[in-house]
């Protein structure tokens, strides 16, 4: 679709009856800051100076009647809708590959109601995240959800694509987090899930939206959890002669039915390199840290156990001041130059299994990046820790790829198609709270297998005109 | 190119998204064209190609800038996307491309000339004189700073040379400046000139303590965010006998509605309205509590858009 072609101006004439003129954009500002999102391959693709594909246009609803207007009219002219929250996700979730409209919810960014009583809040899911934890603070309560791109990322692409903070070990991922939802569907009704997660009244419906992606309809308002500020918040720090012997205390300090809010495992290679350069500590070893909070004497009597824990094995005790440096820097390890950027190629190799699979996963993933592709390094830690397993953050970078875009790209594929696989064959899955997107929709019928048909017959019922982010998720595309 | 010279910031903020949330004109349009995300997105297509400087809508869009600095005092690494923006301003104003509004904008400013009543040893530039007995008083606008944000560098440093001639002139060696914008364009500026801000020169003067009050501060971008975050006007208004109450959900978002861009409303009003939107909205939480700034130009804005908005200067607050 182009300015030229007159169906332009008939879709844009009908967009803008139902949100307004000031808010659907066709200006080429707006359409290359919606081309691009945090995923390397349009990144790359920009930075060789190509231009990715940009959205015909960018509609900033209101409310979900103007998101259920919008998705009609789509629905009419069958083109594409991507919802698009802070564009910082990482799979290529968000790219508009086929053009269409952008559904940039950013517009929609209100705290509705705080209940104090049952400790939630309801909020329009366009809010920035670090703006809905800044409001609710100032409440005197906390999300506690606390990811690195907390400052970038709306409370819907959190939702979206399960996304997770660094609290998640005891706070849990965003979706243990919310409470219900408001949802317009692709044929443009507005819905709510029911008012509780813990029911016997049917299937969760909420969980059918937590980590759809944009692909069933469009969340515009959530329910959510809030917690009274810990009175005390902990951390302490070891070093442990090689990640299997941390991962073995990280795992007792879980299964011992320990609540630490925080667990962070940084493999040999990462502390090596990253603990290193952003936090300064400059050791050889596995760098492990974790943290607790609530009541003080609870904090000190939990994080003394789990002290003990470490010590009982061949560790050095780095102390509270090393935990507590990692707290306070979290966020650094995210910021240019810290974090790998172009001409690298890097991407998150990130993936979950259960205590006994998930250092087979490590090995299968490392050897395989190693072995295949020499010019990359492999770096890997863990972080969200749960009652039966961990979540592996691997990476690869390779520092000088190939010039040409399509050659740059063709091998950042084949590292992912085989260290997930490898991943998948020892026990895990795609990915653990990045989601799916552009990037791994391909495998994921290899992960499911034969229940990629319940997925694929959900879509096509609630989406029959295929509207709602094509291409993604290993959903079929728009053709090209 | 003059964006050239920012190559390292260019390629550090096209694709972080660290300090969206922090973008005042961002917060209100909800555009990622608006972030500083996708203005170093267009500063790169300009760096790759030149012939991009003639894109309306990436000229557009580098002008609605309020070059708040909070994005870049927030930034682990200081990245400096306001210079960025800066720099492709020169760079458009440079190839002919600066939109009409802009360029008639320039040409008043450009028409500045100040004036020096009195002698002493202490010249005072702002509205308030009577703050300053014995003082000398230049006036006659902007001293250069606006053009300079407007990307008319050659211009500003002419008016610059107009502001100077007059200050030589008047043989003082200390100059007070009130408004944050000039204060942080002559700072640094004036050979032979001591410049303090006016609220370092009346917290070293006896300052009365005036009955006790309650005030929100609104942090000055320049000051705040540029200029090293002074102590000075909050020390001011406690000593005046002022109870400063917290302003907003944070102490890392710009309120200054536009201040860093100094013409923002003259360039940007629809823009500027719905910042002062954002304060005003803000500002119930307040109570019926006294706004202060350090800046004219914000103090004006804020009462354009909402007459009754109960906002004074600095100067104003310690006269009161």
């Amino acid at each position: 679709m182009t300015p030229k072609n007159y169906l332009y101006e008939m879709v844009r004439s009908e967009l803008t009856w139902a949100v307004g003129d000031e808010h659907v954009q066709t200006n080429e500002a707006d359409k290359l800051g919606h081309s691009i999102d945090y995923y390397w391959v349009p990144e790359c693709w920009h930075d060789r100076g190509n231009k990715p594909t940009p959205p015909d246009f960018v509609v900033h609803p209101g409310s979900a009647q103007e998101v259920a207007e919008v998705l009609k009219i789509a629905n009419t002219h069958n083109i594409p809708v991507i919802p698009w929250g802070g564009g910082s996700g990482s799979q290529g979730g968000a790219l508009p590959i086929y053009g269409g409209i952008v559904l940039d919810m950013k517009r929609m960014n209100k705290v509705l109601e705080i209940d104090p009583v049952s400790m939630t809040v309801t909020v329009e899911v366009g809010i920035n995240t670090q703006h809905l934890e800044w409001q609710v603070e100032k409440a005197g309560y906390s999300t506690m959800h606390f990811p690195a791109s907390i400052a970038c990322a709306t409370l819907g692409g959190f939702i979206a694509h399960r996304g997770t903070g660094v609290l998640s070990t005891k706070y849990g991922k965003i979706e243990d987090m919310i409470m219900s939802l408001e949802v317009v569907t692709p044929t443009g009704e507005i819905i709510n899930t029911l008012p509780v997660p813990r029911h016997a009244s049917g299937p969760a419906l909420t969980e059918l939206y937590l980590g759809s992606e944009g692909t069933l309809g469009v969340v515009t308002k959530a329910t959510m959890k809030i917690h009274p500020i810990p009175e005390s918040r902990k951390f302490h720090a070891f070093l442990f002669k090689t990640m299997h012997d941390a991962m073995a205390a990280g795992s007792k300090i879980m299964t011992s039915r320990l609540r630490p809010c925080v667990i962070r495992l940084y493999d040999e290679t990462e502390t090596a390199k990253l603990v290193k350069r952003v936090l300064g500590i400059d050791r050889k070893g596995a760098y492990l840290v974790f943290g607790f909070d609530g009541p003080e004497k609870i904090v000190d009597l939990e994080l003394e156990e789990a002290c003990k824990i470490c010590r009982g094995q061949d560790t050095e005790d780095l102390g509270t001041e090393a935990g507590q440096t990692w707290w306070d820097h979290r966020y650094k390890f995210f910021y240019p130059p810290f974090m790998f950027h172009l001409p690298q190629a890097f991407g998150t190799l990130d993936t979950v299994a259960t205590f006994s699979n998930i250092e087979k996963v490590y090995w299968a993933m490392k050897n395989v990046v190693e072995k295949n592709f020499p010019q990359a390094t492999f770096i890997g830690h863990f972080s969200h820790w749960y009652d039966w397993g961990c979540m592996l953050y691997a990476r690869f970078i390779i520092d000088e790829p190939p010039k040409d875009a399509n050659e740059a790209i063709a091998l950042y594929n084949r590292i992912w198609d085989m260290a997930i696989r490898a991943a998948i064959k020892e026990g895990g899955v795609i990915n653990e709270h990045h989601g799916v997107g552009l990037k791994l929709g391909r495998i994921m019928r290899d992960l499911y297998g034969p229940a990629f048909k319940v997925l694929e017959a959900v879509k096509k019922t609630l989406d029959p005109n295929n509207i709602m982010n094509p291409g993604k998720m290993g959903f079929p595309g728009k053709g090209v | 190119m003059h964006i050239d010279q920012h190559l390292d910031v260019i390629h550090a903020c096209r694709f972080c998204f660290m300090c969206r949330h922090l973008d005042p004109v961002a917060n209100v349009s909800f555009r990622e064209a608006d972030t500083p995300r996708g203005r170093a997105l267009i500063a790169d297509r300009i760096h790759m190609d030149a012939a991009n400087l003639q894109n309306t809508d990436f000229v557009e869009t580098l002008y609605r800038s309020a070059l708040s600095a909070a994005n870049r005092f927030h930034c682990v690494s200081h990245y400096d996307e306001t210079g960025l923006a800066l720099a492709a301003r020169r760079d458009i104003v440079e190839a002919g491309f600066a939109p009409d509004r802009v360029k008639a904008l320039a040409k008043t400013l450009e028409k500045a000339t100040f004036t020096v009543k009195g002698r002493g040893k202490l010249l005072y530039f702002g509205n308030r004189p009577e703050l300053y007995p014995g003082a000398a008083v230049i006036t006659g606008g902007d001293p250069g700073k606006a053009l300079e944000v407007l990307g008319f560098a050659a211009a500003s440093k002419k008016v610059l040379a107009k502001f100077k001639k007059a200050v030589a002139a008047s043989a003082c060696k200390k100059l007070v400046v009130a408004e944050p914008s000039a204060y942080d364009f002559l700072r640094d500026r004036l050979d032979g000139v001591t410049v303090v801000h006016c609220a370092e020169q009346l917290l070293a003067s006896p300052v009365k303590a005036g009955r006790s009050r309650k005030a929100v501060y609104l942090e000055s971008d320049f000051l705040k965010n540029y200029d090293g975050n002074p102590t000075a006007p909050r020390e001011l208004l406690k000593k005046a006998g002022y109870t400063l109450l917290p302003f907003g959900t944070n102490d890392e978002e710009s309120y200054a509605v536009g201040e860093g861009a100094v013409v923002f409303d003259a360039l940007n009003p629809d823009l500027c309205e719905k910042l002062c939107g954002r304060v005003y909205a803000l500002a119930a939480d307040a109570g019926k509590a006294l706004f202060v700034t350090a800046s004219q130009t914000v103090k004006d804005a804020l009462t354009r858009y909402n007459p009754s908005f109960n906002v004074v200067t600095l100067e104003e607050a310690i006269l009161a």
